[in-house]
């Protein structure tokens, strides 16, 4: 299906990735939006509440982010495409309704501006450090899709492309972002309607009695409803049947979680985007994602004028994870580098998937900044000179960290 | 609960709105059966997120008519019946209040008058009427489990207003700790002997309390722009013809019978 023309402003824009990706899911049907203003989320939110009343997109400032998760999950099974917006403290608020937003297969989309964490951190600077909780967040078992683009334009192309994974896979997508491509003002391309591909709802078409709200196609995923149809529609956070109806036995608990899982895993393929460039001979890979894959690139400039055959693999889609691809990588290469805004959270799953085959180098940041590229060209020299195999993960010693811990942990004058 | 369900059976009937169109969402866990046969469409949310779901599921599509049904309405979730309330979103909201959360054994709620926990309470409870009319909730009402006909007289009459309503039920729920504090009596023959019906009392008067009699009635019925009005008028005013109003009702929704979108 094509989008509607009335929904996307096509032309050339000199905007930053907040309002791109404003901009980029109204373009995919985007009817509705729930949040709560935090920095630095914010002009995500203002633009699509200046544009969204004109395209007929509802948008509410609810009282809380408890409650605009509610809401987008409300408004989902009401059956428009629904979306919040919001950041590192929000997205905590948000977990508990992310969680049953997954295990009544609800599909809507959340963009999460990282920020520097932990709790209030320092919001209007830049962060990766929710990239866990955004896999792990909310209790149980469950499984989601996070994207993390690198500019303002993949901000307008990927949150149309979140939705359309939303309403493929009946599951919450998260455009995993962070502070400096939210704020970073870049030139945007919106291209006209009929060339943006946009996924309509799996509606369910066929008599009332016949529908379970959780039967799934052979593709694991079932058909979506909505409220007001006359399906007398059972929905519940509990273990269900495929009716709905809640169940309480060790199998049928086995069996709901399982397709909630495999429904992911199982199309994992179909999902996973990642970029490679040059790692067919190299020594070293520079495994990266949002705002670490651009400051990356100096880094892995540097580091190839020093004769060093470096290649680079970016995490388009984090989650689900491209365990298969790391894993052949690994028996490739001497070792992976793996810059982020965190003290270390995606490169242990790269250290996961590497199986000991290769070194896998961290070079942390605090967050409320961005990585000195001379920092990733030494992680990277360290790693193509280090002959014997480490076990686990190594942590490289950013000039910043050194600045701060040489003197115990304090700032030295 | 039965009473509250067979109030609803009725008073969804009285009101002639199509119950396809009737969306509840609530934390309480209902059976099967009992949405089969209310012929509506349920939701159960996680704990207190009723009120916010339901206001996604009106804004999603104004023509649905949603009632959040939720327990002790001020623990979880307080903040948006306050909110919601404020906006005036077109919401019924049924409060079932049994004074202690009965499923994870008697603990005491914070719309618990003393006298219903093991050492009684020592907190000052809720009054729910006067809480909904002072955040501005257009219909506020309160009866007891034994109140059917009455109860499914305000549901009926709550679905035609217009913004959000607040039908308390009281509902027999604390035999746990009867004896330790001295209420000898089944709990409905408590609410038989000691509920009066006073209607258009002022809701500042009518909180429960251990000593005094509960009193019962249709305390709120007001009007004023629900939240969807006020979002088309201000929109309206600044974008003009740039902005379609948001509910505009398809000739589908006027067969339904439902007057009031």
């Amino acid at each position: 299906m094509k989008a509607n023309p009335k929904d996307v402003l096509t032309g050339t824009y000199y905007i930053d990735g907040d309002v791109a990706c404003g901009y980029g899911a109204l373009a995919a049907g985007c009817k509705f939006v729930a949040g709560y203003p935090i920095t630095p989320s914010t002009e995500a939110f203002e633009a699509m509440c200046r544009r969204g009343p004109q395209v007929g997109a509802v948008f509410i400032q609810m009282e809380d982010e408890l409650g605009s998760m509610a809401a987008v999950i409300g408004a989902a099974w009401s059956g428009v495409k629904s979306m919040t917006i919001t950041s590192g403290p929000g997205y905590s608020l948000m977990q508990e309704n992310i969680g049953f937003g997954a295990m009544v297969e609800t599909p809507f989309v959340l963009l999460n501006i990282q920020r520097g964490g932990p709790s209030t951190g320092v919001p209007t600077k830049t962060g990766q450090a929710d990239m866990m909780q955004s896999r792990w967040g909310s209790h149980g078992d469950y499984e989601i899709i996070a994207i993390a683009p690198e500019s303002p334009q993949e901000m307008f192309d990927y949150a149309i492309k979140a939705f359309n994974l939303a309403e493929k896979y009946r599951c919450p997508v998260m455009i995993m972002s962070d502070e400096c491509v939210g704020h970073m003002t870049e030139k945007v391309v919106i291209p006209e309607a009929d060339k943006i591909e946009v996924e309509p709802r799996r509606l369910f078409k066929g008599p009332a009695a016949e529908y379970a709200p959780y039967k799934p196609d052979p593709d694991l995923v079932p058909k979506m409803a909505k409220a007001g149809d006359g399906l007398k529609l059972y929905i519940t956070g509990l273990v269900h049947d495929e009716r709905g109806y809640p169940v309480k036995n060790e199998d049928y608990k086995a069996a709901y979680v399982r397709r909630l899982i495999d429904k992911i895993k199982r199309n994992k393929d179909k999902i996973i985007e990642i970029r490679e460039e040059a790692v067919d001979d190299a020594d070293v890979v520079v495994v990266s994602y949002g705002i670490s894959s651009r400051v990356a690139i100096k880094g892995v400039e540097i580091a190839r004028e020093n004769g060093i055959k470096v290649g680079t693999l970016r995490l388009v889609t984090v989650w689900p994870f491209p365990d298969e691809r790391i894993t052949e990588l690994a028996r490739k290469v001497k070792a992976f580098v793996v810059p982020e805004i965190n003290y270390g959270q995606i490169v242990f799953d790269v250290a996961r998937c590497s199986h000991g085959h290769a070194n896998v180098v961290l070079v942390p940041h605090g967050g409320a900044g961005v990585h000195n590229p001379n920092d990733i060209a030494d992680a990277i020299e360290y790693a193509a000179k280090e002959k014997k195999k480490i076990q686990g993960v190594v942590e490289h010693k950013t000039r910043l960290e050194k600045l701060v811990f040489e003197g115990g942990y304090k700032l030295k004058e | 609960m039965n009473s509250l369900i067979s109030a609803l059976h009725k008073g969804i009937d009285k009101s002639g709105i199509d119950r396809t169109k009737i969306s509840v969402p609530s934390d309480i866990p209902f059976v099967p059966g009992v949405i089969k046969e209310l012929g509506v469409d349920y939701f159960q949310t996680p704990r207190g997120r009723a009120i916010a779901f339901g206001t996604g599921l009106k804004l999603g599509n104004p023509g649905l008519k949603v009632i959040p049904v939720v327990g002790d309405l001020m623990t979880l979730g307080g903040n948006h019946f306050v909110h919601g309330g404020r906006r005036n979103m077109e919401l019924l909201v049924l409060c079932v209040n049994n004074f202690i959360y009965k499923k994870i054994g008697g603990k005491p709620t914070p719309s618990m008058p003393a006298a219903f926990s093991p050492y009684s309470t020592f907190e000052e409870p809720f009054n729910f009427p006067h809480l909904g009319n002072s955040c501005g909730a257009v219909y506020t009402a309160r009866w007891t489990a034994l109140h059917t006909e009455e109860l499914a007289q305000s549901i009926s009459e709550a679905l035609h207003k217009r913004g959000l309503s607040m039908i308390e039920v009281l509902a027999p729920g604390p035999d746990y700790y009867r004896d330790i504090n001295d209420i000898e009596s089944d709990i409905l023959q408590f609410y038989y002997e000691n509920a009066v019906v006073k209607n258009n009392e002022d809701p500042r008067n009518v909180a429960i309390t251990p000593d005094e009699k509960i009193m019962v009635g249709k305390f709120t019925d007001k009007e004023r722009p629900t939240f969807i009005d006020s979002y088309n008028v201000q929109h309206s005013k600044i974008l003009k013809d740039k902005f379609t109003p948001h509910g505009t009702v398809s000739q589908e929704q006027k067969a339904s019978g439902d007057k009031n979108v």
